[in-house]
């Protein structure tokens, strides 16, 4: 069609306000990477846990209830503590806080890979294209164009971690059928939610500075990966040789852990729940094996030799007790992940203001 | 007043990219030229308030510099010199999404992007990813996102650099159509001086930062005293050496004559010789300063 043929029409509409920008380019990144199948395949995935998280929350609640829909499964409760059974809204916010935590541990998981996937084309396909020129010769300005692009991992991490929490409580809640249960499980609710935000702010932070060091974002997925795997390997060896609380502080996600431990109260619940199984040995390890005790239909389970027990135990410890370490050293380190990211951002995406 | 800048200093360290620099422009089509590192792009990116100068202050379309630069960016739209993009969209998606950013309602912003498109001829492109258009086509794809939002005032950086000449003419016609026919105020920043001289009827010369010349190309363009264009109806080769033999200097120029008259004698001896060589002049009118002449001469006073 040659030039001219349409013509050209003025245009006189109005223009939204300065805050729509974040989320113009928000959009924009999140309709750009829902076209990748995997991150398709990887956020259906990540709908497992927060389903069974649901499940857990609503058998809890007509456990409480002594629903007779549960009846059916009276066998499954037959090893439980007794004074868990006769008073389990006393042990409701150390429950649920366990069952979140093992909610979130999956969902780290999840939303490390999301991070992988949606994060490393964000900064650097527009430093290959040159596309900053664009954004900034428009009303947008350099930290609107950060809050856009950090809000599409948000965006993709909150669905994978805060909203499955939210849509879990309000299940629970109302299963429940009790108004106490917000205020058993305000701070488990508050600090879930604070932790989501964690995730997002440290997670989006340092993918985005990495996003922001090369224009090829293979190198950039490489980068997170080293990042991740790397650092858990090493904690992991060091765990094993050194054995001191700082080597815990080398795997991201294990700072992460930590953080989210203290902030939805898992010491002070996993103390409670330990306290509680500690009349019976036993029974304290059917924790260990699961919400559940998976042993033998109708009879309790047989004691384990003690040698089997010291090695339960000491699993329980090692894998699924919170760390003992203070809180604030994995802060620390997140906090400073997180102004290392923003330092590097705000080098290597640079304002106009510059000789070419 | 389209732009009014005042005492505008940029200094970058050592180097001064606009020192002092004062200038007004009215609206229409404006001519930015200068040599390189001149402080054109500079300027550029003080109009759009990329960059905070040092001193000095000025309004774009009645806004503070200083003040309300995203006011101005909402009424401004920018063609850049450099290849840039935004990535990983077909070509409807591109503009739509430069005008979004601007601030346009969604849907608004679909449907102007289709027009635009259609307007500087990608209408078939639209769906095409735009990393695989040609050099032409992304220019061209530029100025649409620019235009999307039907800017007060167009900015264009080197537009027709590193193009064919096809692409070129295309980007020509555009700015020409923009600026003539649909009342846009341009800015139109280039080194070659036919596309300036085609497209603008203004024109500001920038040397190390500061403004060399400035006013209308017409005017610019001086008349000169001595020098004509003859234009005669038969042999203007013949004409010239015709005229040489009378003691006249004189040299055919595409279709007509280049004749320094001689100090004392005037238009009169032309006449007399075409006369005498029964000869028919056709035109003869004074010759004016090429754009390039009044380029080279406003960088050579500055030296």
């Amino acid at each position: 069609m040659p030039i001219f043929d349409q013509g050209y029409q003025h245009w006189d509409g109005r223009l939204r306000g300065q805050a729509s920008r974040i989320g113009v380019i928000t959009a924009r990144g999140i309709r750009v990477q829902l076209r990748n199948r995997w991150v398709r395949w990887i956020l259906v995935a990540s709908l497992g846990p927060a389903f069974l998280l649901s499940i857990f929350l609503i058998i809890w609640g007509l456990f409480e209830t002594k629903s007779t829909l549960l009846t059916p499964f009276f066998v499954l409760f037959q090893n439980l503590p007794e004074e868990l059974k006769a008073g389990p809204k006393g042990y409701r916010g150390a429950i649920w806080t366990l069952a979140v935590r093992q909610f979130f541990e999956a969902q780290l998981f999840f939303s490390m890979v999301l991070v992988l996937l949606v994060g490393p084309d964000l900064i650097s396909q527009d430093l290959r294209f040159n596309a900053l020129p664009l954004y900034l010769s428009r009303p947008v300005r350099r930290f609107e164009y950060f809050l856009g692009k950090l809000g599409v991992i948000a965006v993709f991490l909150g669905a994978t971690t805060i909203l499955p929490v939210l849509l879990a409580f309000l299940l629970g809640f109302g299963f429940s059928l009790d108004p106490t249960v917000v205020r058993d499980t305000g701070r488990l609710f508050l600090g879930s939610i604070a932790f989501g935000l964690v995730v997002v702010g440290s997670a989006g932070l340092l993918m985005l500075a990495f996003s922001s060091l090369s224009r090829n974002s293979r190198y950039v997925g490489a980068t997170w990966l080293v990042f991740w795997l790397v650092g858990n390997i090493t904690a992991t060896i060091l765990g094993d040789t050194v054995n001191q609380d700082w080597c815990q502080l080398t795997s991201y996600t294990q700072n992460l852990v930590r953080v989210r431990d203290s902030l939805i109260g898992a010491d002070e619940a996993w103390d409670r729940v330990q306290r509680l199984f500690q009349a019976g040995r036993e029974q304290f390890d059917s924790i260990a094996r699961g919400p559940f005790n998976r042993g033998r239909r109708g009879r309790g389970p047989e004691p384990p030799s003690r040698s089997r027990r010291q090695q339960r135990s000491s699993w329980v410890q090692n894998y699924l007790a919170p760390a003992q370490y203070p809180w604030w050293w994995s802060a620390g380190v997140l906090g400073g992940i997180a102004g290392a990211s923003i330092l590097i951002l705000t080098s290597r995406v640079r304002s106009l203001d510059r000789l070419d | 007043m389209l732009i009014e800048l005042r005492e505008v200093t940029k200094t970058y360290g050592k180097v001064t990219a606009l020192a002092g620099l004062s200038v007004v422009l009215p609206e229409g089509a404006i001519g930015l030229l200068g040599p390189n590192g001149a402080g054109k792009t500079t300027m550029i990116r003080t109009l759009l308030g990329l960059i905070r100068i040092d001193s000095g202050g000025g309004r774009v379309l009645g806004h503070d510099l200083a003040r309300d630069q995203l006011a101005i960016r909402r009424l401004v739209g920018f063609v850049p010199e450099d290849e840039c993009l935004f990535p990983g969209m077909v070509g409807i998606e591109f503009a739509a999404y430069a005008g979004e950013l601007v601030g346009m309602d969604g849907r608004d912003a679909l449907r102007r992007a289709h027009e635009v498109l259609d307007y500087v001829g990608l209408g078939e492109a639209r769906y095409r990813r735009v990393e695989s258009y040609s050099t032409g086509m992304k220019q061209r794809l530029k100025i649409a996102s620019a235009i999307v939002h039907d800017p007060r005032l167009l900015i264009l950086d080197e537009p027709t650099n590193g193009m064919d000449p096809a692409g070129r003419d295309d980007v020509l016609e555009l700015s020409i159509d923009l600026a003539r026919n649909k009342g846009m105020s341009m800015l139109f920043s280039s080194h070659l001086l036919p596309d300036v001289e085609a497209v603008c009827e203004h024109v500001m010369v920038l040397g190390k930062g500061k403004l060399l010349a400035q006013g209308k190309i017409e005017d610019l363009k001086q008349p000169h005293d001595r020098q004509v264009e003859v234009r005669v109806k038969s042999d203007q080769a013949a004409f010239a050496r015709l005229l040489r033999e009378r003691g006249i200097e004189a040299d055919p120029v595409d279709d007509y004559v280049l004749a320094l008259l001689p100090l004392e004698a005037g238009t009169p001896s032309l006449w007399q010789a075409a006369r005498d060589s029964g000869e028919q002049i056709r035109s003869l009118k004074p010759r004016r300063s090429t754009l390039e002449e009044v380029f080279l001469s406003a960088i050579k006073e500055q030296r």
